[in-house]
């Protein structure tokens, strides 16, 4: 009775493990076609605003960027992010960059040098912080940079990378985002709806 | 065509020092004029080949960099895994996706870690990599894949990792079976990264 009463509990203890990993593993995100999830979220910006990307939504369409200041891909495409997102604000497509990262792991992706790279490098949209990570969770984001390209009605037309040359700019054959945004801006169909890029895993802040 | 001839070659020019690009020998290096392992330039088919090469139990694929925490923290488990298991039968293959000119930064945190075996940076197009490794992986650094001896993937997990998850599911692929732990996304990297 002992060793029955043993294994169960091994069994009830195991399954617990697994349906609590299950949980914390689940891919979750959207897919081409959703609509922009928690859009509603008030993110505060370099500029001390509170803006939600509803309050950023553009009339051809809207850009989402998850990036940060510290990771070498999003660096390596800063420059091509803050001249596409300058030049897509218009055209009638709102931008928002998010940054997600907990910056107790790295302190270069604070709000200080968010502030400092923005007013650096020219930003003409909101750069803001996702408090929780919450919005990129509900994205799915994983890394940075990664781009999500919503059309006038608000669903997902475009997800992935900037281009397919993080390092080498000169060398870029494929400028995926570009491509995407010129697309919505015509309201055509984008060619390429999913593209894939490495980069730097998200460092999300524990859940609340 | 032509820039993906270019990088293996200017790769071979940058690990003159060392024995041809092809090789993938594991034994200790001998004392010489520097420690740093071997790193050769790699196309997803290339590390396809090297886990599909007969002789192992099951092979575990890290994709790294030297600017990525999470993927240092794991390190030292990986080269632990190695230690345990590489007798029985584990072959570890550690592909930097450091940009090709920073090789050398690559090298020296390999040859920090103890790292005593031929490894691997990244080449060519990203999407191409990823996809050609598994088209679940999103990207995101670092990634582990787990293989049993006949080179079948059983296991997949993006950010960071430990060393009892790695061993579970190592035991799992030497014994031919899916670990449970299977993940894309948020996952262990999200949870505890410091």
């Amino acid at each position: 009775m002992k060793t029955f009463q043993l294994l169960a509990s091994a069994v009830l203890v195991a399954a617990s493990f697994a349906a609590a990993h299950a949980e914390e593993t689940a891919p979750n995100g959207i897919a081409l076609g959703d609509p922009i999830p928690r859009s509603l979220v008030k993110m505060q910006g370099v500029d001390g605003r509170e803006l939600s990307i509803a309050d950023v939504r553009g009339t051809k369409g809207t850009l989402v960027v998850f990036s940060c200041n510290a990771c070498p891909w999003a660096k390596a495409w800063e420059t091509r992010i803050v001249a596409l997102g300058n030049a897509a604000l218009g055209r009638g497509v709102g931008v928002i960059v998010i940054n997600a990262n907990d910056p107790s792991v790295n302190e270069e992706d604070g709000y200080a040098v968010m502030r400092a790279r923005a007013r650096q490098r020219k930003m003409k949209y909101p750069y803001v912080v996702d408090a929780t990570s919450d919005v990129a969770r509900a994205f799915g984001a994983s890394h940075t940079p990664e781009a999500y390209l919503f059309d006038a009605e608000g669903h997902l037309v475009y997800h992935g990378a900037i281009d397919d040359n993080a390092h080498e700019p000169a060398k870029v054959k494929e400028r995926y985002l570009q491509r995407a945004v010129d697309a919505v801006v015509a309201g055509r169909e984008v060619a390429t709806r999913e593209t894939k890029a490495l980069g730097c895993s998200i460092k999300f802040r524990p859940r609340g | 065509m032509l820039h993906r001839v270019r990088y293996p070659v200017l790769l071979c020019a940058i690990t003159l020092s060392w024995a041809g690009c092809g090789s993938t020998d594991r034994s200790p290096r001998a004392a010489g004029p520097s420690r740093e392992p071997q790193l050769v330039a790699a196309s997803a088919d290339r590390i396809r080949n090297v886990v599909r090469r007969p002789g192992a139990t099951a092979v575990v694929v890290n994709v790294w960099a030297t600017w990525c925490t999470p993927c240092r923290q794991e390190f030292p488990d990986l080269m632990r895994l190695d230690r345990e298991y590489r007798a029985r039968g584990l072959r570890l293959v550690l592909v930097s996706s450091d940009f090709e000119d920073q090789a050398h930064e690559a090298r020296r945190f390999l040859a920090r870690q103890g790292v005593d075996f031929a490894s691997y940076l990244k080449t060519g197009n990203d999407m191409e990599f990823i996809n050609g490794l598994d088209p679940r992986w999103t990207g995101a650094l670092p990634a582990t894949f787990v293989y049993d001896g006949h080179g079948t993937l059983r296991n997949f997990h993006e950010g960071r990792t430990t060393f009892a998850a790695l061993e579970r599911q190592v035991v799992a692929a030497m014994n031919g079976l899916d670990s449970p732990e299977t993940s894309v996304g948020d996952s262990i990297g999200k949870e505890t990264a410091p």
